[in-house]
């Protein structure tokens, strides 16, 4: 499962990153293995996505969300 | 003098704390990256003197965009004597990451933990004393905007001791031993480090001998197979879970997490259905605001007082007695030229205003969050649209802005299609004349030139990430800052920096223009003898002499006169002294800036529809003004690349203008021709972009990179490649 499966609402916990572009500045802005993040919402066309990450909002690509390997845990809050 | 930097994230208030601790008038934005250049200025306190510098927002030292590289270089080069760490308290994990990249480098800190009112609000509590325990530097809390704290800084700052000795930050035994081996081989831990993160990149600027290199490489293959997890994500997780246990100590939640008005608000402004169409109205209410009634209203009154200021000047001029070249040079060159600049000023005043509370508001990162997914179809970032936006009133600091796109490649292409922007100076050569011919389409005639300028802009963009910049990223991560309630103080603050910007740019290379022009324009041979002339005698001048050489050129795109060609010539000194130029050549009495009607006659005389319609075209895509220019090379910083993007427009142009003026002259038909340039336009738009637009991201490196394949960075071959390739284009440059 990938973070660009992850809903809206829904909670996921990063297992692994494989992105290749901006990978860097994605583990750089926090994205790293085993941080919990909330998808907040995707943008009104659908793409780019907003998450919750250490208590900030960040946004990226869905192109780059599909390279980031989650778990999802808990159920939709 | 001491040095001191002021190192933080983007968003974190530095700005704010730089104006605090100099007292100088810096403006403050909420757009990440508002301070695209080193800034510095002196604190005084007592006895003690010190020069603060202000610099770019980093997330972190290893950079992806240029203004971040301006940071990070001044970092690692110049030894600082101090860093002020400024510290976002309400994202305190993030912004500890920076603090402990900083905090190997072993230059002398002090943390500032900003916006505590914040932390307040969303009831947590930051415990100063443990944290100063746990990073072992001291920690000042403050809240730069209400300006609480400043002072406890400043004091803390002069009686810091500067020779003392510095902690130094230790890593789990397994990465101290890898650093170690770096070490061993670099001679530095800070080197050794950056290595073990950012890989060979970090070795370009030190131009090591190609053994060593290969060395380095070497132990960088052999080390990362030590680890489980990628190797260039070791020390980010050591770092992050040294943070969140810090945090963990330091900071204490009280009940539950309230939710923030920041996510109120972005409930209904980022909103699946509404958050669009609430965008589109804030673009066109800013835009009717600047350009609507009641900018134009303004507008009047301004000209209206600077005329009278200059018809007065005139008068007290020609009084004096002076050489008549002397008071020409002045009341024509210097105050006319200014005049034409500075009667634009109030619109570019309120869309700079709106900018910067939209800036100041946190709005601006919505907007690149809502626009991403159209930009990224035409090869450009979201973040890409601010300085479009910025365009549509002036491409002077549009260029400014592009600083905040992440790659070298990506700046160039949006500078290249900022000119494509129809910006305000060119709406009046549009008013006059759509006004002329298109009657009641003229507001059709007009409004098609914007979409024509957004179109070729759009092809432009495609086909130069398709073709010369190929490496072009147009990458889009970004941080949505909280909203912010703008100040008055910062706005205005805000809104004076850019207006001043444009003031001293008419104020410098401008007015040089003003004065070549002049000479072109009031000098010339009659009757075979060079001497001045007189205002109705513009045909004989220099500037006149060039218009009637050219007019063959411009023939067949539909110039009727060698008075429309040294028009267009006049333009570019400032696209909206086209028209007033027009006017003093087809002999019209009275102001046709002001009032524009009064070059109806001649230009129905002299223009036929199509032919109108193609020098609006050509008005508007060709070479920009002398201010954009200059501001284009101060973006590329290389002559090749200004030469070739003036060359590209000035040929985009006659193009288009070609074809509307030929197509358009098949048929008379007003309305026809119009549609005809649209259609011919259109069927290019999508005939390229099925030839070119392919789905799905491109990624820098491993094209068609598969999930399963872990990468290992640094790819060896790739990373000396493009080594060479910088190396070879840096010596290009040089040439």
């Amino acid at each position: 499962m990938t973070l660009k499966d992850i809903l809206p609402g829904e909670k996921c916990r990063i297992k692994n990153i494989y992105v290749n572009n901006l990978r860097k500045r994605i583990i750089d802005m926090g994205l790293t293995t085993n941080t919990e993040i909330t998808v907040k919402k995707m943008a009104p066309l659908g793409d780019p996505m907003e998450i919750l990450v250490r208590g900030y909002l960040l946004t990226l690509r869905k192109a780059e969300a599909r390279m980031i390997e989650v778990e999802k845990i808990g159920g939709s809050s | 003098m001491l040095k001191i930097a002021l190192v933080g994230n983007p968003n974190s208030g530095k700005t704010t704390l730089f104006n605090g601790l100099t007292g100088s008038n810096q403006f403050v934005g909420n757009w990440p990256g508002v301070t695209v250049e080193k800034k510095s200025g002196k604190l005084k306190y007592q006895d003690f003197e010190a020069e603060i510098i202000d610099l770019p927002g980093i997330y972190s030292l290893s950079t992806i965009s240029l203004e971040e590289e301006i940071a990070v270089r001044f970092v690692i080069e110049n030894k600082m004597d101090l860093i002020i760490n400024i510290v976002d308290a309400s994202s305190l994990e993030r912004n500890l990451y920076l603090t402990y990249q900083l905090l190997d480098s072993k230059i002398p800190m002090i943390v500032a933990l900003n916006c505590m009112d914040i932390v307040q609000k969303k009831l947590q509590q930051i415990d100063i004393k443990k944290l100063e325990d746990e990073l072992q530097i001291p920690v000042i809390p403050i809240t730069a905007s209400k300006k609480t704290g400043i002072n406890d800084l400043i004091k803390l700052i002069a009686a810091y001791d500067y020779a003392g000795q510095k902690h130094e930050h230790r890593y789990e035994d397994q990465i101290e031993k890898t650093i170690e081996v770096f070490e061993n081989l670099i001679g530095d831990r800070f080197l050794a480090i950056r290595f073990f993160e950012d890989g060979l990149k970090i070795l370009e600027p030190l131009k090591l001998p190609p053994e060593a290199n290969a060395k380095m490489i070497e132990a960088y293959e052999q080390e990362s197979k030590r680890y489980q997890i990628d190797f260039d994500m070791v020390i980010p997780n050591s770092r992050y879970d040294a943070i969140i246990a810090v945090c963990e100590i330091v900071l204490t939640k009280n009940g539950t997490d309230v939710i923030s008005v920041t996510e109120k608000i972005d409930k209904i402004l980022t909103h699946k259905w509404i958050g669009l169409p609430l965008f589109g109205l804030i673009m066109f209410m800013v835009f009717f605001l600047a350009f609507g009634p009641i900018g134009t209203w303004i507008t009047d009154w301004f000209v209206f007082g600077i005329e009278w200021l200059f018809s007065r000047v005139d008068t007290l001029i020609a009084n004096l007695g002076m050489m008549p070249w002397v008071s020409s040079l002045i009341t024509n060159g210097v105050f006319g030229g200014l005049a034409a600049v500075i009667g634009f000023l109030p619109q570019l005043a309120i869309l700079f205003l709106f900018m910067a509370i939209l800036e100041d508001s946190g709005y601006m990162s919505r907007a690149a969050f809502i626009m991403d997914r159209l930009l990224r179809k035409f090869g450009l970032s979201g973040k890409a649209f601010i300085p479009m936006l910025i365009g549509f009133g002036c491409s002077v600091p549009a260029m400014a802005a592009t600083r905040t796109l992440d790659k070298d490649e990506d700046r160039k292409i949006t500078t290249m299609i900022i000119p494509f922007i129809s910006c305000g100076a060119k709406a009046p050569i549009y008013g006059v004349f759509a006004g002329a011919l298109f009657f009641r389409a003229s507001y059709v005639a007009v409004f098609s030139m914007y979409v024509l300028g957004i179109i070729v802009a759009i092809l432009s963009a495609v086909m130069f990430k398709k073709t010369i910049l190929k490496s072009a990223s147009a990458n889009y991560i970004m941080e949505l800052p909280e909203y912010r309630m703008p100040t008055v103080k910062n706005t205005m603050l805000h809104t004076w920096e850019r207006v001043k910007g444009f003031l001293l740019k008419a104020g410098t290379i401008l007015l040089g223009a003003f004065i070549i022009i002049w000479f072109l324009s009031y000098f010339g041979f009659v009757d075979g003898t060079f001497r001045m002339l007189m205002e109705d005698e513009i045909e004989h001048s220099i500037l006149g002499a060039v218009g009637k050489f050219l007019l063959p050129v411009f023939r067949p795109i539909g110039f009727p006169d060698w008075q429309a060609t040294v028009a267009m010539l006049t333009g570019l000194v400032a696209k909206e002294s086209v028209v007033g130029t027009l006017g003093i050549l087809y002999g019209v009495a009275g102001n046709v800036v002001e009032n524009g009607s009064l070059l109806y006659e001649p230009i129905r005389l002299a223009f036929t529809s199509a032919q109108a319609y193609a020098f609006m075209a050509f008005a508007l895509l060709s070479t920009p003004c002398i201010a954009a220019i200059a501001a284009m090379k101060k973006e590329f910083n290389s002559w090749k690349w200004l030469i070739f993007s003036l060359l590209y427009e000035f040929v985009v142009a006659y193009l288009v203008a070609l074809i509307i003026f030929q197509v358009g002259s098949l048929d008379q038909g007003v309305i026809l021709s119009i549609i005809f340039g649209i259609i011919a336009i259109m069927i290019v738009v999508f005939s390229i972009r099925k030839f070119v637009i392919k789905r799905g991201a491109i990624c820098d490196s491993c094209v068609n990179c598969s999930i399963k394949d872990n990468c290992h960075l640094p790819k060896k071959d790739e990373f000396l490649a493009i080594i060479d390739q910088k190396k070879e284009d840096d010596q290009d440059d040089r040439e």
